[in-house]
């Protein structure tokens, strides 16, 4: 009986595109929002007039709520109302409003974009706190021996912020592959599962086909996904080790 | 220690619980389940039965409770000012109301009717399983023969199962095209299409004029894509089946979803319509953009509200051969039999309720559709539902006494719109008649 839940799941169709999809999912927005946070706090780490009000701003993405910060994206982007679409159209970049979130591709792409804006602040504060952390004498010491900046960057800091980037990335791999909301309000409304990763196709399946049964069934293996992406990355980049 | 092992077990517990929850599935389990809940609790309710018997003497008098949801903000008064009134005739009768909002209403009554603490009477869309499980009076128990032979034939069979009509059909609901009258001018069109070969033509006309106007609006967005599909899947003479059995992959229904693909490839609807939902489209209908769409009775009183200056009209729904069918769907008053000694101030509530005068009044003011002859007769001149009324003779409805067809529903929201998306019809009909019978 249990099993044959399990069977109904994985032997449909459109499970492979899902799988897919949440590779892409969360591979994308982690790795674009990591190096983004990166350069950022970068950025940030440095002494400049206004830094505190730039700081307080890059918090508000992650302050708002998620739910309406992707509900004002997707009405900037709907093709009858939205202003970016109509924006798009008057500096004639697109000769008619195109459906960004109306297909499969493009509204995957979009929620993937909403994806890292609500990421990036985080992720970009843990990474300030690692650079805060790292001592001026080495850095200094590494100017009197010479290298150059970037030498200076991957030599030097970014050994330094392994265990900092260990978590931001575990952190965020786990909050990405479990976000609904993103996924809900941007291609919850498309049809057929084409744009939906083993999270939103859950909630889907619980709510549209009225199939608790395989919607548990689904959350379980996606528990054991979820561990599994992470022994994954944990294996291939050992974070946490000594040298 | 002993907290942390109990703890433990908890958590154990808690895993093991979900676990059998997948293993059985809640589909074919739910039943028996509430069964087995419903005669554990049958000593305490008989028991809690026979104090008030003592109260409640013979002939009509005692107390019913009712549970009904708020269709609109009004509800409750029009409710409560029925029931002072109806006090006035029947002092001996004394009715208790609940009012709760459709979001809730569900669940409220799943756990009453499994503590064995069901309403007397309950206003919802859906009969059947409680009928099934054997908790309701049939119709003709709870009113009188004239109420029985009032109500519209159609909604009577829709109110039956194998034969016994057990759901008193309460409003009723149903769609008409509309149409934008200036585009109809600006596109040389004198009437409003009765066939497909003229909705086709029609559409193509409008969407001719250019500037963004779309020719026809077909939302197929999961909102109520079984709606839009079912309009040309019932005008094409298909249906989804009856209660014994779902039939989603018909030739006919084939064909029907073969025509909407056809007009969306040719581009006479919205863009991308595979994932358009309807309150949003309509709202673009509302701006004088699009030429024809089908809508509900509330959209001509959301339209005067909104958009006073628009120029449009209702007419019937276009089909294959011009013969006019609509989409009907209705909600019903049942009779709960509980403990069987309510049965006279039941029957007295409800003769009184279905009167014409008490009746009409209601279904007018919460702006829907009669679903009695004589409350057909006497709302006829309302002109903002006249369309929808000469149609509701001509209703079909969804097997919603099938016990698979939320699942098709399900299906039919999320996967007809993929045909915009160059889906082959007669694959995701299969699809979705694959859903019925337990895939996904």
């Amino acid at each position: 009986m249990g099993l044959a839940n399990y069977r109904r799941v994985f032997e449909n169709d459109g499970l492979p595109q899902v799988l897919i999809n949440t590779a892409v999912w969360v591979a994308g927005v982690v790795f674009v929002t990591v190096v983004l946070s990166m350069a950022l706090a970068q950025f940030l780490n440095k002494d400049f007039p206004g830094r505190r009000a730039i700081r307080l701003a890059i918090l508000i993405p992650w302050a708002a709520s998620v739910v309406m910060t992707t509900t004002v994206f997707y009405y900037m982007l709907e093709p009858n109302v939205g202003i970016l679409n109509k924006f798009l159209v008057q500096i004639n970049v697109l000769d008619e409003t195109f459906g960004f979130t109306k297909r499969p591709v493009s509204a995957f792409a979009v929620a993937m974009a909403v994806g890292v804006f609500v990421s990036v602040p985080f992720t970009t504060y843990t990474i300030l706190a690692g650079l805060g952390t790292i001592p001026d004498e080495i850095l200094e010491a590494a100017d009197v021996d010479g290298v150059n900046r970037w030498q200076r960057y991957t030599r030097i800091v970014l050994p330094q912020l392994r265990g900092t980037l260990a978590v931001a990335v575990i952190i965020n791999i786990i909050n990405v592959f479990n976000s609904l909301p993103i996924l809900r309000i941007i291609t919850g409304d498309l049809p057929g599962i084409k744009a939906d990763t083993t999270t939103s196709l859950t909630f889907k399946l619980l709510t549209l086909y009225r199939e608790p049964a395989l919607a548990q069934a689904l959350s379980v293996f996606n528990f054991g996904l979820v561990l599994v992406i992470i022994a994954i990355y944990m294996a291939v980049t050992r974070p946490m080790r000594e040298d | 220690m002993n907290s942390t092992q109990r703890g433990i077990r908890l958590i154990a517990g808690m895993a093991g619980l979900a676990f059998a929850a997948t293993a059985c599935g809640f589909n074919s389990s739910s039943d028996s389940s509430s069964n087995d809940s419903a005669d554990d609790e049958t000593p305490a309710t008989e028991g809690a039965s026979e104090d008030t018997e003592g109260t409640s003497g013979g002939g009509a008098s005692g107390d019913i409770t009712m549970l009904v949801p708020a269709y609109s903000d009004q509800t409750k008064g029009l409710w409560e000012g029925m029931i002072a009134d109806f006090g006035k005739e029947n002092g001996d009768v004394n009715v208790e109301l609940q009012v709760e909002s459709w979001d809730n209403i569900n669940q409220v009554i799943q756990t009453k009717t499994q503590s064995g603490d069901a309403p007397d009477i309950l206003n919802i869309d859906a009969y059947a399983s409680y009928a099934l499980d054997d908790l309701l009076y049939p119709v003709e128990e709870v009113v009188s023969p004239e109420v029985l032979e009032d109500f519209e034939p159609s909604f009577a069979e829709n109110a039956s199962l194998d034969g016994t009509m057990f759901g008193m059909p309460l409003i009723a609901s149903a769609r008409s095209l509309f149409y934008n009258k200036d585009l109809f001018e600006q596109a040389g069109i004198a009437e409003p299409p009765t066939t497909w070969d003229e909705l086709y033509e029609d559409a193509k006309k409008i969407s001719e004029l250019g500037d963004g106007v779309v020719g026809y609006g077909m939302p197929l967005g999961s909102e109520e894509a079984q709606a839009e599909t079912s309009i040309f899947v019932f005008g094409n003479g298909g249906s989804w089946g009856d209660s014994e059995e779902i039939t989603a992959d018909t030739p006919e229904n084939v064909e029907a979803v073969e025509f909407m693909q056809k007009m969306i490839d040719d581009g006479l609807t919205e863009p991308d319509p595979g994932s358009q939902d309807r309150t949003p489209l309509l709202n673009v209908f509302k701006q004088g953009k699009i030429g024809m769409m089908v809508g509900l009775p509330p959209t001509v009183t959301e339209i005067e509200a909104e958009f006073p200056e628009l120029n449009y009209g209702t007419a019937a729904i276009p089909t294959a051969d011009g013969e006019p069918v609509t989409v009907g769907v209705a909600d019903h008053l049942m009779a709960f039999k509980n403990d069987g000694d309510n049965q006279e101030a039941v029957t007295a509530f409800l003769d009184y309720f279905y009167s014409p005068e008490v009746y009409t009044k209601f279904v007018d003011a919460e702006g829907f559709l009669p679903t009695t002859q004589s409350g057909s007769e006497a709302l006829a001149d309302k002109e903002s539902i006249q369309t929808f009324l000469e149609l509701l003779p001509s209703a079909q409805f969804y097997p919603s006494t099938n016990p698979a067809w939320p699942n098709t529903q399900g299906a039919i929201q999320q996967q007809i719109g993929t045909i915009a998306q160059g889906a082959d019809p007669a694959e995701v009909l299969a699809e979705i008649q694959g859903a019925a019978e337990g895939g996904f």
